[in-house]
């Protein structure tokens, strides 16, 4: 019995930690641009961190170790460096942009400036980090997080034409007066905002922490297979309510007031309060854990003794590395620099990281010296492999998209 | 040697892949406490067998080595400035110390009996040891 509860609690988590600010934002965008003709984009990134999660999880449950251990291994030293250079610089960017978003969220709530929050919100997300169970953290900003279902219940409550979001989504078209670059430069932001690094950095580090073994396969693959599509459909109500909304009225969406306006015009001051405690949970939840990532990844990099499960003092370089991404995050943001802004590039660097973060996932679940019995099945291979083939391309197309689109104007 | 998923036991004369089964791997000690990365190896070469490997080599030093290049040296260059001996070289991990390794290379010592991590020394007793909270786990 405990332990359906402690499934169902992940499921939970998992759906309410699916969502951050790249999909706060770049699902809003684009639902206000191309409707839900990108919405193609978003599933197939769901595919994609679903299989290449649930590939780290299990390594993490059987071996013990994390994805930057395998990245070292498998590409060695000095590809290992480039990589961890690369996806210490986006995970920042993207820590930058959630601490961004707490902080908007607050001004939301209360009138005051985002930038005297900043502050505050690093401190408590330091705080945390410090002080609270892994567990407890997990669980309280994963279960706010579910309060994001207020987008799913105001775009119920729009009576939307549902046959012409169906044929938006299933027929998908350049939208008129949309040029086709613009179109996959955002496809490849919301590819990117559903395969962020940071996703299987944390989740197969926080499977370590949780100390799974092989007995938790089954509460894994649940999390992962039931509640991270269900996160996704959160993260598709957020477009489908802003192609309602916004895009007959011709509206760019480029704020985050924007992004919760739909449920405050459908569900009013207590939808609209709702939703901002599922803004906070869900960008302050991954604020805890692109700063864990950051500190993981140079930590896993090293062979440093990294961790929660630890006292701070035994894991010193570890919470120093936390405390620095931090630091940078502040630091950037106190320029006055657009937190919406920060999110748009941080998902399109992300995009360029992709493959050398994915690739030894792949290969390391198919390592029979690792993993025993429990090396991928020819489905996850098949899938997989096709998935990686997806993620080279964007990763590619992503600058070239960047400069020729002028960043999507 | 046949890749398998049991423990590799590093018993003498016995022949592994160092490149695939060593190198770049996690060190934990005797508590599972983790150490390092196994940055480079020492061999010892006598004429007619096989390269027997003597010791695990640890630090930037030895990183930086096998990084190569410009990095490499950026690497050894700073940890030459930082350090209180930097003519020591790299650490070395005697192979006797090794229990065995599979995923992560098991030693059967404890981290304080080998001198390891200056920085992490440095950055505790500087730093996070006195910001409160930092003797106990948040679990």
């Amino acid at each position: 019995m405990s332990r359906l509860l402690g499934v169902m609690l992940g499921v939970l988590t998992a759906i309410g930690g699916f969502v951050d600010i790249g999909d706060l934002v770049a699902s809003a965008l684009v639902g206000a641009r191309f409707g839900l003709g990108l919405a193609w984009a978003l599933l197939l990134g769901l595919v994609g961190i679903c299989l290449f999660a649930e590939m780290s999880g299990r390594v993490a449950a059987v071996t013990g170790r994390a994805t930057f251990d395998l990245v070292r291994e498998r590409l060695g030293p000095r590809a290992g460096l480039a990589n961890l250079a690369a996806s210490v610089l986006v995970t920042t960017l993207t820590l930058t942009a959630e601490v961004g978003g707490v902080a908007l969220a607050f001004e939301l709530a209360t009138s005051v400036n985002r930038l005297l929050w900043v502050p505050l919100v690093v401190v408590l997300v330091w705080a945390v980090i410090w002080r609270v169970r892994f567990s407890v953290m997990e669980n309280l900003f994963g279960l706010l997080g579910l309060c994001l279902v207020a987008f799913a219940v105001a775009l119920w409550q729009l009576h939307p034409d549902w046959s012409a979001l169906w044929q938006q989504l299933s027929a998908p078209s350049v939208q008129e007066g949309e040029g086709r670059p613009t179109y996959f430069y955002y496809a490849i932001a919301l590819f990117g905002a559903a395969m962020t690094p940071y996703e299987v950095f944390f989740f197969s580090s926080g499977g370590v922490e949780d100390r799974w073994t092989r007995k938790d396969l089954l509460t894994e693959r649940v999390n992962v297979f039931l509640g991270f599509p269900l996160g996704g459909l959160l993260s598709l109500s957020i477009m489908a309510v802003a192609a309602v909304v916004f895009l007959p009225a011709n509206v760019q969406v480029d704020r985050l007031s924007q992004t919760v306006l739909p449920v405050a015009l459908t569900l009013g001051k207590v939808g609209l309060a709702v939703v901002l405690v599922g803004v906070f949970a869900a960008t302050f939840g991954a604020a805890l854990e692109t700063a864990l990532s950051a500190g993981y990844s140079v930590a896993q990099y090293f062979g440093w003794q990294w961790g929660k499960y630890v006292r701070p003092r035994e894991a010193a370089r570890f919470h120093v590395v936390v405390m620095a991404a931090l630091l940078a995050a502040l630091l950037l943001l106190m320029t006055t620099a657009d937190p919406v802004k920060v999110t748009e590039y941080s998902l399109v660097f992300s995009a360029m990281a992709l493959p050398l973060t994915y690739l030894p996932i792949l290969v390391i679940a198919n390592d029979p010296d690792y993993m025993g019995d429990q090396v991928n099945d020819r489905l996850s291979n098949l899938l997989g492999s096709a998935v990686l083939v997806v993620i080279v391309v964007a990763s590619l197309a992503a600058v070239p998209l960047m400069v020729l689109t002028k960043a999507g104007q | 040697m046949t890749p398998s998923s049991d423990d590799i036991e590093p018993t003498a004369g016995s022949t592994v892949d160092a490149g695939l089964h060593l190198l770049d791997r996690q060190v934990c000690d005797r508590e599972g406490r983790l150490l390092c990365k196994v940055d480079d190896l020492e061999l010892q070469e006598a004429p007619g067998e096989p390269p027997a490997v003597v010791a695990i080599l640890v630090g930037p030093p030895a990183l930086g080595r096998r990084l190569g290049g410009a990095v490499g040296r950026l690497v050894c260059g700073v940890h030459h400035r930082m350090v209180s001996r930097p003519d020591k070289g790299p650490l070395r991990i005697p192979f006797t110390a090794v229990r065995r390794f599979r995923s992560s290379v098991e030693l059967s010592v404890t981290a304080e009996e080998l001198e390891l991590g200056e920085l992490e020394a440095w950055l505790r007793v500087h730093l996070v040891a006195r910001i409160p909270g930092a003797d106990h786990a948040a679990g």
